[in-house]
């Protein structure tokens, strides 16, 4: 979240779109009933199916699902038109934001083509082998820049080439016709919640916030849906502000901090970036990183001109004293990516079924149930030599080999499963959506054998490193020279920590590896002393810090701040930030881009609930996006310093699929795309495409879900008897029409099947689902949750057995969200 | 000066946080249920489940839907009909609200079930020695001051609880601001001759099931069949006698489950 829970009810108009906020995130609706009965604020929600949360909702759009853009599109072009009349009005927008925090106001090279352009294409496409897909030579997706190289740009908004006019040709053909055909929404109610989201957000000190989850990025396009919110959000002057922003939604307690320390492929703790093979040496790396964050325009603080002291300060961080200026600091034993290579879920379970992966750790995972074409992945399990499986309970991937109607004895893989204690047998941080780092104590012992996980880590890698250490091996240094034996099982623990979390948390903030004089020649740091800043990092080797945005959690003056349970909120508008009360990243400030908030004199747009604003001196209020004065002055920063030009992105340029969403239809869908001539996002990979169901077979469009009874792949919940009583048996949601046609009464048994497998489920016919109209045709849609599996106090089909293994262009999230079916009577 | 909870159907979103909290402060049984097509489950009040969320699906006169979720548990009754039918005082009516069953004096009788306006009291019949259940509006955590499980756990404040004439006034001022989301009725507030347990809603009760009870206690029948019932069992001597032997053996069979 670029805000944080407490702060949605400061909004003005609250928009759920892609998230069923009161089934999976129940408390949000704490805020956001503070919101409406306090503060007279309206909630908008925009999801293919009625549910929990559309009941509370004072206005509720239904939409095909998978077609988030062309309603965002639609909305996009519903405040452009508008702002014809509009624009220089504060009573209507915010103009001076739009001009001087994003790049409305940037030329583009006159070679960049929109998708309206392009038939659904960007400039820059290169085919591959099947036409329909390939990839985008961006040469073309740039600024114009000036003689010095800084970006060209005109204010008055009129020049063919600026930002603002191409954004206008990419969504001319939005129109609420083409919208509503494609959506399926009724024209009436689509025209209400462009009308309502613009009106009570866009003036001048009115704020609107969007709130979404997996509902939007489990897409093809889930990246492009994502910057579709983010484009009117900046229209609408929405971003910094308190009430407002782009709001995911984590889709488990402890997802901002497993995305924080990097537990994905793509990046590294504090997104840093993998180094890739060709990148021989550390200054290699280095040098890349610096040329992607370059900027010759004196006003840009482009932050990640910092990166060579965050990633030194890493490896110093895991290697220690091994990491010297001689050896790069250990840069040659870091693992490096193959550009050719993909790494995500998918791509793994893909090179498990050809072979090549033989041995798995699944760690508080589930792929058997969770997994996209869950048959299939548990298919490829069969294929490996050894898994391990590290959980709470003997989860169905666990015990893949017990599925029912498989042979064991013709499964050849040796399981291990290791017993990990569950959250309250542990002490340790978790960070929430808001990014507030908690710390949390043990409540209780876990049972029998289980173990933390980080004993369990612990363990296995001392003894990993030891038999390195004791046979060698083709290339021991990576796993040798960490700072692990005799760190962290020394007795005393080093640096003065009390436990083994305790260590680890202090190694997450860093260190002064050596004494730093100030430029004085005072001390600034002992050598082993904590660092209090990230503006204190350095590449020199003299710092650690396994992540960046941590430093500062934890300091020799205050400790552990991660611990803190003050609940007194002392923002002197008393917007609620509670900035005593944990800690957040990065340096404790709860609301990112805060130097938005406030006008060109840091006046903010909205003096009752500000976030920050400049007393002539100094800023009061949350922790400001860096300490410069404002805009108007001398030595000022652009708001948005994350981005090389400083500018927040409406032209976004640094994605695979475009810089501006286009709508493009799922890898299955009932519809022939009416937009483009452009069917499916060209930028994706098809792995199996003999797997691609067709709407005459597959009519229906399906998609999977959670409930608030159960929790993801379900081995935490269905061992449970009192979540089980409340939600026993897999079911699938279908509208009374459908039901009709199907001649299915309600908890019928009835089977569901895609181009990838059956299942079947128990049928609820319900009026919160209705058949869409898309241009004059009737198209329906279900839904099923996908907690079930066969292991636990109540079994059921995987709803996964239905979805593809396709995923988004840019972060490969599976499309779990839109696919295609067909329903009959009867059980499998 | 009585406690009740009001509970805002505009502010419950179905979690059920409510209904599993009741379960794990009384430590009470998952029950093994089927998917009967709805999220409803389990679908009844039983003696191991004393409170649920109702679900209902109501379209209104402009066809908008309205998915309702109404938690369900004994309504408390200022004059609980439970209590009057009673004939050995096993009910009672604690002055700050909970109406509450004092198993070792229960006979069986099952006239509580009977009397009840809202079918709220069950038997646990699978038990060798069936009890009467139901909810106790947590007695035992009031008498330690604390909020009822259910309350506690709701993350809206759906459930608000507080003394019943604050939560009146509190009623009236939420239907007062929001005319539009309210209908104009707080159930509870007269139905029976008034319940500690009070309701808000979008749309009239009577379209979620909530029962038409009537304005007059329900004490007013029990009583009379009490009155008029009970001196003709009086008569029949054999009857007594045989009544006080087998009260007697179940009050020390009470007695040892609950100690065993």
């Amino acid at each position: 979240m670029t805000n944080h829970w407490c702060d949605i009810q400061h909004s003005d108009c609250i928009m759920i779109v892609g998230s069923n906020a009161a089934e999976n995130h129940p408390i949000s609706f704490k805020w956001i009933t503070k919101a409406i009965e306090e503060h007279g604020a309206t909630l908008i929600n925009i999801d293919p199916r009625f549910t929990r949360s559309s009941s509370k909702a004072h206005i509720y759009a239904r939409i095909r699902s998978g077609t988030d853009i062309a309603f965002f599109g639609g909305m996009i072009k519903w405040v452009l038109d508008d702002m014809e009349e509009h624009l220089d009005d504060p009573d209507y927008y915010n103009r001076t934001y739009l001009v001087e925090y994003t790049n409305a106001a940037f030329l583009v090279d006159p070679e960049f083509l929109t998708a309206a352009d392009g038939d659904g294409k960007f400039s820059g496409f290169v085919p591959g082998s099947d036409p329909r897909f390939g990839s985008y030579d961006t040469s073309t997706w740039k600024y114009q820049t000036d003689a010095d190289g800084i970006p060209r740009k005109d204010p008055t908004l009129r020049s063919p080439h600026c930002v603002f006019q191409l954004l206008k040709r990419q969504y001319e053909r939005y129109t609420p016709e083409m919208v509503c055909g494609v959506t399926g929404t009724d024209q009436e109610t689509f025209l209400e919640v462009c009308e309502t989201y613009a009106r009570l957000t866009g003036p001048v000190g009115k704020s609107g916030t969007i709130m979404y989850a997996m509902g939007t990025t489990q897409h093809t396009h889930g990246t492009q849906n994502i910057r579709s919110y983010a484009i009117l959000q900046l229209l609408l002057a929405n971003i910094g502000v308190a009430g407002g922003g782009i709001n995911a939604l984590r889709g488990e307690s402890n997802v901002q901090g497993s995305t924080d320390h990097a537990l994905l492929f793509h990046i590294l703790p504090g997104y840093l970036t993998p180094p890739k093979a060709p990148e021989l040496t550390l200054q290699d790396h280095l040098d890349g990183r610096l040329a992607a964050f370059a900027t010759a325009d004196p006003k840009s603080a482009s932050w990640w001109l910092n990166y060579p002291k965050y990633f030194v300060s890493l490896l110093k961080s895991w290697y220690g004293d091994n990491a010297t200026e001689a050896n790069d600091f250990g840069y040659e034993w870091l693992p490096k990516i193959d550009p050719a290579k993909n790494y995500s879920h998918i791509a793994l379970f893909e090179a498990m079924a050809a072979g090549e992966i033989t041995g798995l750790f699944c760690w508080g995972q589930n792929p058997a149930v969770g997994g996209p074409n869950s048959f299939a992945e548990r298919q490829a399990l069969q294929n490996l030599e050894w898994l391990v499986s590290v959980d709470l309970w003997e989860t169905e991937t666990c015990a893949f080999w017990q599925e029912p109607g498989l042979d064991p004895a013709d499964v050849q893989t040796e399981v291990f499963a290791l017993p990990a204690a569950c959250s309250f047998e542990k002490e340790g941080s978790i960070i929430n959506s808001g990014r507030w780092s908690q710390w949390r104590w043990q409540a209780l012992e876990p049972p029998g054998d289980a173990r933390p996980d980080m004993d369990i880590v612990n363990e296995l890698m001392l003894r990993v490193i030891e038999l390195y250490e004791e046979e060698g091996g083709v290339v021991p240094e990576p796993i040798t020279m960490l700072r692990w034996r005799g760190w962290y099982d020394a007795d005393p623990l080093p640096r003065g920590a009390a436990s083994l979390v305790d260590l680890v948390s202090r190694e997450i903030n860093g260190w002064a590896e050596a004494e730093i004089l100030n430029e004085d020649g005072s001390v600034q740091y002992e050598d082993g002393q904590l660092v209090s800043s990230f503006g204190h990092l350095k590449a020199d080797g003299s710092t650690s810090s396994s992540n960046w945005l941590y430093t500062n959690s934890y300091t020799e003056a205050d400790g552990n701040k991660q611990s803190r349970r003050d609940n007194v909120d002392v923002h002197p508008a008393g917007i609620g930030l509670y900035s005593n009360w944990a800690w957040c990243w990065p340096l404790n400030r709860r609301i990112i881009y805060n130097r938005a908030a406030v006008d060109l004199d840091g006046n903010p747009w909205d003096e009752e609930d500000f976030v920050i604003r400049w007393t002539g001196d100094g800023w009061e209020g949350d922790v400001p996006d860096g300490g410069w004065p404002p805009m108007s002055m001398e030595g000022t920063r652009y708001p948005f310093i994350m981005k090389p030009e400083g500018f927040a992105r409406v032209f976004g340029p640094g994605l695979k699929d475009g810089p501006f969403p286009e709508h493009y239809e799922p890898l299955e869908s009932p519809i022939v795309n009416p937009l483009s001539g452009t069917q499916n996002n060209p930028a994706i990979v098809v792995w199996r495409p003999e797997e691609i169901g067709s709407p005459e077979e597959y009519p229906i469009v399906c998609s999977t879900y959670r409930v608030t009874e159960h929790w993801q792949a379900g081995q935490m919940t269905r061992n449970l008897p009192w979540l089980v009583e409340l939600m026993p048996q897999m079911f699938v949601e279908m509208s009374e029409e459908l039901a009709a046609e199907l001649d299915v009464a309600n908890a019928d048994l009835v089977t569901v099947e895609s181009m990838r497998g059956q299942i079947s489920a128990v049928a609820i016919v319900t009026k919160r689902f209705k058949p869409m109209q898309l241009n004059g045709r009737v198209v329906h849609q279900i839904g099923v949750p996908w907690h079930w599996g066969f292991q636990g106090l109540c079994v059921g089909d995987s709803a996964n057995r239905l979805s593809p293994h396709v995923g988004d262009a840019n972060t490969m999230i599976p499309e779990f969200k839109a696919f295609l079916v067909r329903v009959r009577k009867g059980g499998v | 000066m009585s406690n009740a909870v009001l509970v805002d159907l505009n502010r419950c979103m179905g979690c059920r946080a409510c209904q599993v909290a009741c379960k794990a402060w009384n430590d009470n049984p998952g029950e093994v249920t089927l998917c009967l097509g709805c999220y409803d489950n389990p679908p009844y009040l039983s003696g191991d489940t004393w409170s649920l969320i109702r679900f209902s699906e109501v379209e209104d006169a402009s066809e908008r839907l309205h998915w309702v979720f109404a938690k369900w548990q004994c309504m408390h009754c200022e004059h609980p009909a439970c209590v009057s039918a009673c004939p050995v005082s096993a009910l009672e009516k604690l002055e700050d609200g909970p109406v509450v069953y004092h198993a070792n004096k229960c006979i069986g009788c099952r006239y509580c079930m009977m009397a009840c306006p809202f079918q709220v009291p069950k038997v646990t019949w699978e038990d060798r020695l069936p009890l009467i259940r139901k909810c106790t509006f947590c007695a035992d955590r009031q008498s330690e001051d604390m909020e009822p499980a259910c309350v506690k756990a709701c993350p809206t404040d759906a459930l608000m609880f507080g003394e019943r004439d604050a939560l009146i006034a509190e009623a009236r001022a939420r239907i007062a601001a929001g005319p539009e989301r309210y209908v104009d009725h707080i159930y509870g507030e007269a139905e029976a001759g008034g319940t500690s347990w009070l309701y808000l809603s979008p749309v009239p009760f009577e379209q979620l099931g909530f029962p038409a009870v009537g304005t007059e206690p329900a004490p007013a029948l029990s009583d009379a069949v009490a009155v008029y019932g009970t001196p003709s069992m009086l008569v029949g001597v054999a009857a007594l006698l045989g009544g006080i032997y087998w009260v007697t053996k179940r009050r020390a069979e009470v007695q040892r489950e609950e100690e065993g």
